[in-house]
């Protein structure tokens, strides 16, 4: 009695949750009060500046992520291993700077950006998000779970640290690092503020400063591309919540 | 390359810090020293010292202190309704009925949804804007998934055979949930709590949207919105002041939450 009482509570709940995203599929087929497929073929093929703007978000997140786990990993690694006066401080300096609202870096970010002449390119996006230090903090916390005796054992084998982090720790981070890749990613895929005030050109803008300024552009845009945004980001998750579930199956049995 | 195999284990460690440290320095801590100059100079063509002036200034600002005010409520309420809700749907997720997995879904693709489309919806839904409320549910809206995601790790990274062993002497599931699942998941839960804060922060654009003016009613006006106008007059001087004022509350706030760890862990 209390499992189905549960379980009809926790269905509504899901209910509600996922109504504005159906609505918002809804409203994509939805054109002048009537069904059609109008806004998408808007979209599609008469709309130009759109594809450019979609390719250079997966351009940016892509880079973004994959850059960003070459540095972190090593970066959350040496943290649990090193041993230097100063490390609690420096690890909690990483957990402040993660806290800081975007209102309070993206002035910094944009005087650094300047004062380096990369205001209005591609790398002004990318690389102080390759650097922000949400996935250190993360990757840190799940360092603490991983079995040093393997570490240790590799430690035997090899002097190259590359091959320690990439044989005995990425193995065991795996979840984590599934975990960070969809967060990083859609926190790429997300980001207007930086793109509205670091670019000048529209050819370097993302999908989202897009979907902002849909209004602006001819045809019924704003629902099918908003569709359109979820799918890339979507499909990660699907991917990622995939793998835990293995990845944690793996964990049991041995 | 024959140096570097010399090097100690410890040191090639620190090593390893290098890249992320870099990188933070170029793009956030020195540029950030240029903000704490910009706030104690008169303007950026003049440049002369004038100390305290524009934090003086600042903090009697009525709008600040009401952007300020409005940020610290949004946290105080929505954070923990947040964590609580997150929690219940996560626990019953992972220990409830198997197939019912698959509604996880359901509370992540708000992560992900673009906003620019959901305030339209919302704005149908939510005609009246005398209180903050919207804005509220739009934050808890968006932001329960990826604490959703992060609890239910944990909560499945969790040593199971504790469960059975208590089961076995006979404790019952509100019991065996308050005294081994929430200490087993306590960092994961600061770690939410700290994250939706940060949140918290980025409400803004949505918030923007919904109202469609840079002055939205007084219950709403939200740092945010105090720093996106200091930047669009380009007030250098005040947008540097009130970016160290707010990173210093941030500060206050981290130092909270790590003082709160250490006493629940002893």
């Amino acid at each position: 009695m209390k499992k189905i009482v549960f379980t009809v509570v926790m269905i509504i709940a899901a209910v509600i949750f996922i109504l504005p995203v159906i609505a918002t599929l809804a409203l994509s087929f939805w054109n002048g009060g009537e069904v059609s497929a109008e806004g998408y073929s808007d979209l599609l093929f008469n709309c130009f500046v759109f594809y450019p703007m979609f390719w250079n978000s997966v351009i940016y997140a892509a880079v973004i992520t994959a850059v960003q786990l070459v540095v972190i990993i090593p970066c959350a690694f040496a943290f649990s291993q090193a041993k230097f006066k100063g490390k609690g401080l420096l690890f909690t300096f990483y957990i402040v700077l993660m806290m800081m609202p975007l209102q309070v870096t993206v002035l910094p970010n944009y005087i650094g950006l300047r004062d380096l002449g990369l205001l209005n390119t591609a790398w002004g996006i990318i690389l102080p998000m390759i650097f922000s230090p949400f996935g250190v903090v993360v990757m840190h916390q799940y360092m603490k779970s991983t079995d040093s005796a393997i570490i240790e054992a590799t430690r035997l084998e090899t002097n190259s640290i590359f091959r320690i982090i990439l044989t005995a720790v990425v193995p065991q981070l795996r979840v984590c690092i599934f975990a960070v890749v969809l967060f990083v990613f859609a926190d790429c895929w997300n980001m207007v503020e930086q793109p509205m005030l670091f670019l000048n050109d529209d050819s370097l803008k993302t999908m989202s400063v897009f979907i902002v300024n849909a209004a602006d552009y001819t045809g019924h845009v704003l629902f099918p591309a908003s569709v359109i945004f979820i799918v890339p980001v979507f499909l990660l998750y699907l991917f990622f919540s995939d793998s835990l579930e293995k990845g944690l199956t793996f964990g049991e049995i041995s | 390359m024959k140096k570097l195999k010399r090097l100690s284990f410890n040191t090639k460690c620190k090593l390893c810090l290098l890249p992320s440290l870099a990188g933070t320095l170029l793009f956030f801590v020195i540029p950030y020293f240029r903000v704490l100059y910009y706030s104690v100079i008169d303007n950026q063509f003049r440049r002369n010292f004038v100390f305290l002036d524009n934090y003086i200034e600042t903090v009697q600002n009525e709008y600040f202190l009401l952007a300020l005010l409005n940020s610290l409520i949004l946290i105080a309420v929505c954070v923990p309704v947040l964590i609580i809700l997150a929690l219940l749907i996560s626990l019953f997720l992972s220990f409830g009925i198997r197939k019912l997995k698959a509604l996880r879904a359901s509370f992540v693709l708000p992560m992900v949804i673009p906003t620019a489309g959901i305030v339209l919806i919302w704005r149908t839904v939510f005609t009246d804007t005398s209180t903050p409320l919207p804005i509220y549910l739009l934050f808890i809206w968006k932001n329960i998934g990826i604490c959703i995601v992060l609890l239910t790790a944990a909560l499945t990274a969790a040593d199971r055979s504790v469960y059975e062993a208590a089961k076995l002497d006979g404790a019952g599931s509100w019991t065996l949930h308050r005294k081994i699942t929430l200490p087993m998941i306590a960092p994961t839960i600061l770690f939410s709590v700290l994250l939706s804060i940060v949140n918290s922060f980025r409400i803004f654009k949505e918030s923007y949207l919904f109202y469609g003016t840079n002055y939205p009613p007084d219950h709403s006006y939200t740092l945010q919105y105090f720093m996106n106008n200091n930047f669009l007059r380009l007030d250098y001087q005040s947008l540097a002041t009130s970016a160290v004022l707010t990173s210093a509350v941030v500060f206050l706030i981290v130092l909270c939450g790590i003082f709160i760890q250490r006493r629940y862990n002893r």
